[in-house]
C-alpha cells in the first residue's frame, strides 16, 4: 500500500520500481500478432468465419476453393490488424520522443545529462523554466527564494491557469549546492490515479534538520506532463515513475460501448445463424436421403459402397459451407468504415466549430455515431454547459442594503460607488473579503495592467469586481498579499487557506494584516453552509431573503463572512491542522473537522450574486430537441430555485399555465416519500390528459433518499416525467441518474464540461463533452466533445440521424445481398441432386462479397435523406430514429423477402433462358451472377434518397468494373472462366436475360415502394416530398434539387409549410432563414432575452 | 502525454470547408411522383412488348425436331440395364422421322439427355484440367478419382468420371437412302481446341478398368481432336441438357424423311434418363427458347397493368404529395 522512496540514494530502489520508460504502446513486436489475433477472435462473427474457412480446407467438403473465405477473412484481419498496427506504431512514436528527451539528474552528486526513461525513483530532477515534467516529482527547491513555482496542468486536467507549487517546509532554505547531496525517506501511497491527493510525509536525514515527519500535499508535487512557467529552475525527487505515475494511472482503456444498432445486428445474425442451420440441417437430410434413393443409382458418380464413418455428415457440412455466405463477411469491414465516415464528418463539420475559440467539434469514439440519433435521454450539467461560465458579478447585498437592484449592475450602481470611495466600513470589509479569500494569482503584465489566473470563475468574478470597486489586488508574493485601496497600499500575510472543497461548500483564508498584526479569518462560500455558522445574536434573515431574490433570479450567490481571530486561539488550531494536514488517512475529513473548529462565529458582510449567462442558443436548442421527443434531465449543483429558474429560461420547462413544476423535497425518509407519492399522483394525472408539461424537481437529499429506498416510484416517476430538474447533487449521483434511465432501457446522452461531470459522461450511452472553461477533463472523458451546447441539435438532428439512418441500410443491405446469392445457391442444389455443388465459381464468390456488392453500397454514407433544414424544422422526426423504425426485424424481414424474391427471378430466368444446348456451367453461373449484380444496383439506385457525383460513380461504375474484372479473369487461359465472358457478352440473348431480370425484379419493387410511397407514406417520405416539391423550402434552398415545372401544378406550392409551423411560437422567424442567423440575432438580445421572450 | 499535445493542436485547428466534408455535394434527389413511376411502368412495357414479340418470333422461326429413343430401341424386358451393359448384344436401332418445315443449314444435331446430373458435385470435381493441357501433369489425378489411375497405378488420361462417362451413342443420317453427312468438325468450342485440349497429349490407359464407363477414345489421336470429348466435358448446369452431336451443312427440305441409325450404347436405364436425338436450327436468340418471349410479355403486360391502375388511382383517388396534414404530429397536439 505504501512506497518508500529514498532520496538521491543510487543504490536502492532501482530494482524495486519500474524505470520511467513510458509505453502507450498495447502491443509489441513479439505479441503483436497473436495478441491481435486473440483479441479478433474474441468476435463470435470472427469465429464463426474461422471456422468456416478451416472447413473449407477439408476438400472433401468445400464447394469452392477455400481462398472464396481465407481471401475476405484474411483481408479483413489485415485492414484491421494493420490500422492497430499503426495506431500502436504512433504511439510507439511518442513514447520514443518522451523517453529518449534529455533530462538533467544528480547521480552521485553531481548534474548528468541522461535520457528521461532513465530517470529511477529517489533520483533528484532538475528542470528549467518550459521543460515538461518528465515524471512525477516531489518539488525539493526552486529558483523562488519563498519555494514557489508555477506549473501549467493543461495536459494533466486541462486547466489552463498557472498553478502554485511550493517546496515542502522542511526544505525551505536549503542551497542549491547541498540540494545535491540532500538525503532523506518519502512515504507516500502506492501509485494511484488521484491527481487531486498526494497524501504523503517526509524525513530528511542528519544533516539536513532533524528527524522530524512533514506533511506532504499535492501542492508539494510537480507531475508528469505538467509545465514549469515563471519559474528560472525548479528540482524535485521522482516518487512515480514511468506509467506509474498519475497521468499514467490515469490512462485507462475505456470500455468499448456497443451502439443499440450493434445490438440489434448481432441480433438479426444471431437470428439468421439459426435460419442457416436449420436450412443446412434441412438440406443435409435431403442431401442424403436423394444420395441413398437416387444418387447410387448414377453409375457415372461411382458411390462408393461403403462410405467412412463420417459420410452421413459430408453433405450437411457442404451445405453449411455453400451457405457460410449468408452471413456477409463484409459487413464489419463496411460498417467500420462507415463509422469512421461519420466520426469524421463531425470532426470536419465547420457549422459545428466554436466562433469564439475555434474549437472544432470531435468524435473521440468513432463507433456510436449511430446512437446519437437514438437518443431518448439528454441529462445536462447546467454551469458551464448551459451557461457561458463567464461569471460577472452582478448584484450584492451589504449589511441589509442592496446595491445594484436598479441599474442591474452593482458594478455601476452609483451608491455601492460612493460608499467604496468614502470608506463605508462594512462595504470595505466586503471588498476585502472578495479581495483576499481566494486563490487567484495576479499576473501584471509589462504594460503595467494587472491580470488574474483563477481556478474558480467565480473568485475571478469578485476580484475583478472589487478591483474596480477600487480594492485592488496587486501582487501575491508567496504568502504576502499586496491590496490598493484607493491608491493606499496595505499588505496581509495568509497564514492558511482552508481548500474549498464540494463537501464543504466554503473556503476561508487566515491572514494577518501586516501593520497591525492582527489575525482574520474571511470565509466564503454557499449560503446554506455559512448562515449556519453566525454568531449567536446576527440577523440573517435579510441575507436569507437576498439569496432568495438572486436565486429567483438565476444569479449565483456566495455568503461572505469574517471572524477576529485571538493569536493564542490560531496558534492552538494551526498545530492540529498541521496534524490533520499530515494524515496518510482520511485526510480530507480530517482537515475538514479542523477547519470546522475556526469557522465558526462569523459575521455575515453580505451576498454577492454572480450572474452566468446562458449560452447563445440554448432555449433554442432545447426546445428543439424536445420536439424531437428527448427528455431534458437537469443536474446541477446550483440551488432549487436558481435551478427552476435556469430551468424555465431555458425552455426546460413552459411557463406556469401550460408548465407546472412539481418539488420533491424532505429531510427524512417519510416526508420524501409523501412527496414522492403526491408527485407521483399529480404526474400520473396529467401524463394521461397529456396536455400538460410536467417537470419534477428534486434535491440531492431526497434524491439520495428516493434512489435508495423508492427506488420503484422514483423509476415509474423518472419514466413518466418528460423532465427533471436534480440540484445540490453530487457526481456520483449523477452517475446513479444515468444508470437509472439506462436500466430503464433508455439511451442516455450526458453533457457536462468539468471534472465533476466525468463519471456522468463515462456512464451514458453517450457522453458529450464541452471543452470549456472548466477544462477539457469531461471533453477528455468524453466520446465526443462539442465547444457549445448548441451543437448538440446539430449533433443530434443531423450527424446522429443521418449514421443511424445510413447504418440501418447498409446493414440490412448487406444481408440483402449476401441472401440473394445465397438462395441461389440453395436453390441451384435442388437441380443438382442436392450433391453441395456451388454453381459460382471462387473468383465470383469472393468479388461478389468484397468487391461487387461492397463498393457501390458503401457510397450510400453520404446518402441523406432530407436535408438538414427540413430535419431542423420538424425535428419531431427523430422519433423513427429513435424507436428503430428503420432498423428492426420487420424491416430486416422486409429485406429478407425481397432478396428471396429476386434469387428466384435471377434462378428462374436464368435455368429457361440458359436451357439446353446453352447449359454450360460456367456461363450459367455468369449469367446468374450478371443478373445479381444488375439487380443490386438498381436496389441500391432505388434505396438511395440524394445521389450525389459519388453514388452515380459507384453504382454504374462498379457494373462497368463488374464486367472490366471478368473480362480480364476471362482472358487468362488457365482459369476456368477463360472466354466465358467474352462468349457472354457477343450473345444478343445475354443482354436481353439481364434486362429481363431487372425488369422482372424490380418493377414489383417499384410498384410497391410507389403504392406505399404515395398511399402510406412513412413520416420521412411525407417530409421528403414537401420537401423536394413544396415551393418555400425550395425557394431559399441551398443546394436544393430544381423543382420538377411538370409537377409544380398539381402540388399546392403555397401554405404547405403554414400548418407544420403554426405549432412553435418562433416559426415565423425560424422560417426566415437559417439556423445561425437565429443564434446571431440571439447574442445581440440582453443576456435574459429569452426569457422575456417567452413571458410575452 | 506528448499524444495530448497533438490532439489538443488538432482540436484547435479550424476544419477546412469543402463540399465533401460538409456533405453538401450537390445531389440529384428524386421521389417517386406518380407521374415519374407511371412513365418508368409504362416505358417498360411498350419497351419489353416489342422485345418479347421479337423473341417469340426468333424462337418460332427455329425448326425442331425432337426424338425420344431410349425407350424404344431397347427390347421390352426387364433386363434394361443388363441389355446395355453387355457388349456382344446388337443396339443398332433404326428411327425414321419427317422433317416439319425447310431446314436452312447449317443444322444442328444434338443429344439430350433428361435427368442426368451432370452438376452433381462428385461429378464436376472430377476432372484435372491440368493434366489436359500440360504434357508434364500427366501424373495429376488426385483430383480424378475415383478414376485418376488404373488398377496398377498408372495415370489415366484424360482422368475423372466426366471423361469416364463419356457419350457414346451414335448417329447416322439418311436423307431418301443416301446418306446425310454429318460434320463433326468445330463443334467443340474453340478456346477449348486452343487453350484446354493439349495437341500433345494422347488418351492413355483410358477406359482400360474393370468398370467400363461411357465411351472409348481412340489413342492414336491428340486430345485437341477429340471434339466429342471437349463438348462432353463442357458440364451442363442443368439435369437436362443438349450437346451438339455435329452439323448438316446442307438445307433440309420440309417432308423430307429422315432415317436415324442410331447405336444406343449409352446406359441412362440404370437411373431412368431419358435420351434424345435433337435436330434444329438456331436464330440469333439461340434454339427454340419461348420462355424470354413469353416472359418479356408477361413482364411488359404487367407494367402496363400497374401504369394504367396507378392513373386511375391518380385520376380518381387523388393524394396530393407532402400533405403536411399527413404528419402525426400535426394530426394531434402530443407526441406519439
Amino acid at each position: 500500500m505504501k512506497r518508500y522512496v529514498y532520496i538521491n540514494d543510487d543504490n536502492l530502489a532501482k530494482d524495486i520500481y519500474c524505470d520511467n520508460r513510458i509505453s502507450n504502446r498495447k502491443y509489441t513486436i513479439l505479441n503483436f500478432l497473436p495478441k491481435n489475433l486473440w483479441e479478433q477472435f474474441s468476435r463470435f462473427m470472427n469465429q464463426y468465419f474461422l471456422l468456416i474457412a478451416c472447413l473449407q480446407l477439408w476438400s472433401l467438403i468445400t464447394p469452392v476453393n477455400p481462398a472464396s473465405t481465407w481471401g475476405p477473412l484474411i483481408l479483413i484481419f489485415a485492414v484491421s490488424s494493420s490500422k492497430e498496427a499503426w495506431d500502436d506504431y504512433n504511439r510507439y512514436l511518442l513514447d520514443k520522443k518522451a523517453n529518449e528527451k534529455e533530462i538533467w539528474i544528480v547521480r552521485q552528486g553531481i548534474r548528468k545529462l541522461i535520457q528521461a526513461q532513465d530517470i529511477c525513483i529517489g533520483n533528484i530532477v532538475w528542470l528549467r523554466e518550459n521543460d515538461e515534467v518528465p515524471c512525477d516529482l516531489l518539488l525539493l527547491g526552486t529558483a523562488d527564494p519563498q519555494g514557489f513555482c508555477y506549473v501549467e496542468t493543461a495536459a494533466l486536467d486541462g486547466e489552463t491557469d498557472l498553478k502554485t507549487r511550493s517546496i515542502p517546509s522542511a526544505c525551505m532554505g536549503i542551497d542549491v549546492d547541498l540540494l545535491h547531496k540532500i538525503k532523506g525517506v518519502i512515504e507516500c501511497p502506492s501509485p494511484n490515479k488521484d491527481i487531486r491527493r498526494f497524501d504523503a510525509n517526509m524525513r530528511l536525514f542528519p544533516p539536513f534538520l532533524d528527524n522530524d515527519i512533514f506533511p506532504l500535499t499535492i501542492k508539494n508535487t510537480l507531475l508528469q506532463s505538467c509545465y514549469l512557467r515563471n519559474t528560472e529552475w525548479a528540482c524535485g525527487v521522482a516518487v512515480y515513475t514511468g506509467n506509474q505515475t498519475k497521468l499514467g494511472m490515469c490512462r485507462g482503456i475505456a470500455e468499448p460501448k456497443l451502439t443499440a444498432v450493434d445490438a440489434m445486428i448481432d441480433k438479426l445474425t444471431g437470428a439468421v445463424f439459426v435460419f442457416q442451420i436449420v436450412v443446412v440441417i434441412v438440406l443435409g437430410i435431403a442431401g442424403n436421403v436423394f444420395k441413398d434413393k437416387q444418387g447410387r443409382k448414377l453409375w457415372y458418380v461411382q458411390y462408393p459402397k461403403e462410405g467412412p464413418w463420417y459420410e452421413l455428415l459430408v453433405i450437411p457440412l457442404r451445405f453449411e459451407l455453400l451457405c457460410s455466405i449468408m452471413i456477409p463477411i463484409s459487413i464489419k469491414v463496411s460498417l467500420d468504415l462507415a463509422k469512421s465516415l461519420y466520426a469524421k464528418f463531425i470532426d470536419w463539420d465547420v457549422e459545428m466549430v466554436d466562433p469564439e475559440t475555434g474549437i472544432r467539434s470531435n468524435a473521440a469514439n468513432q463507433a456510436i455515431s449511430e446512437d446519437l440519433g437514438q437518443v431518448e435521454y439528454i441529462l445536462t450539467d447546467k454551469t458551464g454547459t448551459l451557461t457561458e461560465n463567464k461569471m460577472i458579478f452582478k448584484r450584492c447585498c451589504i449589511s441589509g442594503r442592496f446595491y445594484g437592484n436598479e441599474s442591474g449592475d452593482a458594478l455601476t450602481d452609483a451608491q455601492l460607488l460612493n460608499a467604496a470611495s468614502t470608506g463605508s466600513a462594512d462595504v470595505i470589509l466586503f471588498l476585502k473579503v472578495m479581495a483576499i479569500c481566494n486563490t487567484v494569482i495576479p499576473v501584471r503584465s509589462k504594460s503595467g495592467t494587472i491580470s488574474y489566473k483563477a481556478l474558480s470563475q467565480d473568485e475571478e468574478a469578485l476580484v475583478c469586481a472589487s478591483a474596480r470597486l477600487r480594492m485592488v489586488l496587486e501582487n501575491k508574493n508567496g504568502n504576502i498579499l499586496d491590496i490598493n485601496f484607493n491608491a493606499s497600499p496595505m499588505q496581509y500575510e495568509v497564514l492558511d487557506t482552508l481548500e474549498f472543497t464540494s463537501d464543504r461548500k466554503r473556503m476561508s483564508v487566515v491572514v494577518r494584516e501586516c501593520q497591525s498584526g492582527e489575525l482574520f479569518i474571511l470565509s466564503k462560500g454557499a449560503d446554506e453552509t455559512i448562515l449556519p455558522l453566525t454568531y449567536s445574536g446576527q440577523q440573517v434573515r435579510t441575507f436569507a431573503e437576498a439569496v432568495e431574490q438572486y436565486a429567483q433570479m438565476g444569479l449565483r450567490t456566495l455568503c461572505l463572512a469574517w471572524r477576529k481571530l485571538e493569536e493564542d486561539e490560531y496558534q492552538e488550531w494551526t498545530s492540529m491542522f498541521k496534524e490533520a494536514n499530515s494524515t496518510l488517512v482520511d485526510r480530507e475529513r480530517r482537515v475538514a473537522e479542523v477547519c470546522q473548529r475556526l469557522e465558526r462565529d462569523f459575521e455575515i458582510l453580505g451576498v454577492a450574486a454572480i450572474e452566468d449567462r446562458l449560452q447563445e442558443g440554448v432555449p433554442e436548442t432545447i426546445e428543439i430537441l424536445r420536439k424531437a421527443g428527448i427528455n431534458f434531465w437537469m443536474l446541477t449543483g446550483d440551488k432549487m430555485s436558481t435551478a427552476i429558474q435556469i430551468a424555465l429560461s431555458c425552455n426546460f420547462v413552459s411557463p406556469e399555465p401550460k408548465g407546472q413544476i412539481l418539488i420533491i423535497d424532505g429531510k427524512t425518509e417519510d416526508e420524501v416519500c409523501r412527496s414522492l407519492d403526491r408527485v407521483l399522483l399529480t404526474t400520473r394525472i396529467t401524463e394521461s390528459e397529456s396536455k400538460q408539461d410536467v417537470a419534477f424537481v428534486v434535491d440531492g437529499w431526497a434524491l439520495e433518499i428516493a434512489l435508495k429506498h423508492y427506488r420503484k416510484p422514483f423509476t415509474e416517476l423518472a419514466i413518466l416525467s418528460r423532465t427533471a430538474i436534480c440540484c445540490r447533487v453530487t457526481p456520483s449521483q449523477k452517475a446513479q441518474l444515468v444508470e437509472l434511465l439506462k436500466l430503464c432501457d433508455y439511451r442516455t446522452l450526458a453533457i457536462g464540461d468539468g471534472g465533476n461531470d466525468v463519471r456522468m459522461i463515462q456512464q451514458a450511452d453517450i457522453g458529450v463533452g464541452i471543452s470549456g472553461r472548466e477544462g477539457l477533463q469531461a471533453a477528455r472523458a468524453a466520446d465526443y466533445s462539442i465547444g457549445k451546447f448548441r451543437f448538440l441539435k446539430r449533433l443530434i438532428l443531423v450527424h446522429g440521424r443521418y449514421s443511424y439512418n445510413r447504418t440501418a441500410f447498409l446493414s440490412q443491405y448487406s444481408f440483402y445481398k449476401s441472401f440473394l446469392i445465397c438462395f441461389i445457391q440453395i436453390f441451384f442444389s435442388f437441380i443438382s441432386g442436392v450433391s453441395g455443388t456451388s454453381l459460382f465459381n471462387t473468383v465470383s464468390l469472393m468479388a461478389y462479397n468484397v468487391f461487387y456488392t461492397s463498393v457501390p453500397v458503401l457510397f450510400s454514407v453520404l446518402d441523406k435523406d432530407l436535408s438538414e433544414r427540413t430535419v431542423m424544422q420538424h425535428p419531431q422526426i427523430l422519433f423513427d430514429c429513435q424507436s428503430g423504425r428503420l432498423l428492426n426485424p420487420s424491416t430486416f424481414a422486409g429485406w429478407f423477402g425481397r432478396s428471396l424474391f429476386h434469387a428466384i427471378v435471377v434462378f428462374v430466368i436464368t435455368i429457361h433462358s440458359y436451357a439446353f444446348e446453352k447449359s454450360v456451367m460456367e456461363e450459367v453461373a455468369m449469367v446468374a451472377v450478371s443478373g445479381c449484380i444488375w439487380l443490386q444496383a438498381f436496389v441500391v439506385a432505388l434505396e438511395t434518397n440524394s445521389f450525389t457525383i459519388f453514388q452515380h460513380l459507384a453504382i454504374w461504375g462498379n457494373l462497368v468494373g463488374f464486367y472490366a474484372i471478368n473480362w480480364i479473369v476471362s482472358s487468362i487461359p488457365t482459369s476456368g472462366m477463360y472466354t466465358i465472358m467474352f462468349r457472354l457478352c457477343e450473345q444478343p440473348s445475354y443482354w436481353i436475360t439481364m434486362i429481363l431480370i431487372v425488369a422482372t425484379g424490380m418493377c414489383p419493387v417499384l410498384a410497391l415502394k410507389y403504392l406505399r410511397y404515395t398511399y402510406r407514406p412513412s413520416r420521412i417520405n411525407l417530409l421528403q416530398q414537401s420537401e423536394r416539391l413544396g415551393g418555400p423550402i425550395l425557394s431559399s434552398g441551398i443546394i436544393e434539387p430544381k423543382s420538377r415545372s411538370s409537377l409544380d401544378k398539381d402540388i399546392p406550392t403555397d401554405s404547405v409549410y403554414e400548418p407544420l409551423l403554426s405549432e412553435s411560437p418562433s416559426a415565423t422567424r425560424r422560417s426566415a432563414g437559417p439556423t445561425q442567423r437565429l443564434d446571431s440575432v440571439q447574442s445581440q438580445s440582453p443576456p435574459h432575452s429569452t426569457h422575456t421572450r417567452k413571458d410575452n | 502525454m506528448s499524444s495530448d499535445d497533438g490532439s489538443s493542436k488538432k482540436v484547435s485547428r479550424k476544419p477546412r470547408y469543402s463540399r465533401f466534408t460538409q456533405q453538401e455535394l450537390p445531389a440529384c434527389k428524386p421521389i417517386l411522383t406518380p407521374a415519374l413511376v407511371i412513365g418508368i411502368l409504362m416505358c417498360l412495357g411498350i419497351i419489353s412488348i416489342p422485345i418479347g414479340l421479337l423473341a417469340l418470333s426468333a424462337s418460332k422461326n427455329v425448326v425442331e425436331v425432337v426424338d425420344r429413343y431410349d425407350d424404344v430401341c431397347i427390347p421390352s424386358t426387364d433386363q434394361k440395364v443388363g441389355f446395355i451393359k453387355d457388349p456382344a448384344t446388337n443396339k443398332t436401332c433404326i428411327r425414321t422421322f419427317t422433317i416439319p418445315k425447310k431446314m436452312r443449314k447449317p443444322v444442328y444435331v444434338y443429344y439430350q439427355l433428361d435427368n442426368f446430373y451432370q452438376n452433381h458435385r462428385r461429378y464436376v470435381k472430377s476432372r484435372s484440367d491440368r493434366q489436359l493441357w500440360n504434357p508434364k501433369a500427366e501424373s495429376s489425378t488426385t483430383v480424378c478419382d475415383p478414376e485418376g489411375q488404373t488398377g496398377d497405378g498408372k495415370p489415366i488420361v484424360p482422368c475423372g468420371l466426366i471423361a469416364w462417362s463419356l457419350f457414346n451413342d451414335t448417329y447416322m443420317l439418311s436423307k431418301n437412302d443416301a446418306a446425310l453427312q454429318i460434320n463433326k468438325k468445330d463443334i467443340a468450342w474453340r478456346s477449348d481446341r486452343t487453350h484446354k485440349f493439349s495437341s500433345n497429349i494422347y488418351p492413355k490407359n483410358f477406359q482400360n478398368g474393370t468398370l467400363i464407363g461411357g465411351g472409348k477414345l481412340d489413342e492414336s489421336i491428340p486430345l485437341s481432336q477429340q471434339e466429342d470429348l471437349m463438348v462432353w466435358m463442357r458440364t451442363s448446369a442443368l439435369p437436362t441438357f443438349r450437346k451438339l452431336y455435329g452439323k448438316i451443312e446442307t438445307d433440309l427440305e420440309a417432308n423430307e424423311k429422315i432415317t436415324v441409325t442410331i447405336q444406343n450404347n449409352y446406359n441412362t436405364y440404370s437411373f431412368n434418363g431419358k435420351k434424345k436425338l435433337v435436330i434444329s436450327t438456331a436464330t440469333w436468340i439461340g434454339g427454340k427458347n419461348d420462355f424470354i418471349g413469353k416472359m418479356y410479355m408477361a413482364v411488359g403486360g404487367t407494367s402496363i397493368v400497374l401504369g394504367v391502375i396507378f392513373s386511375l388511382l391518380y385520376v380518381f383517388k387523388p393524394r396530393p404529395l407532402g400533405d403536411p396534414s399527413y404528419l402525426s404530429w400535426n394530426k394531434s397536439p402530443t407526441l406519439d
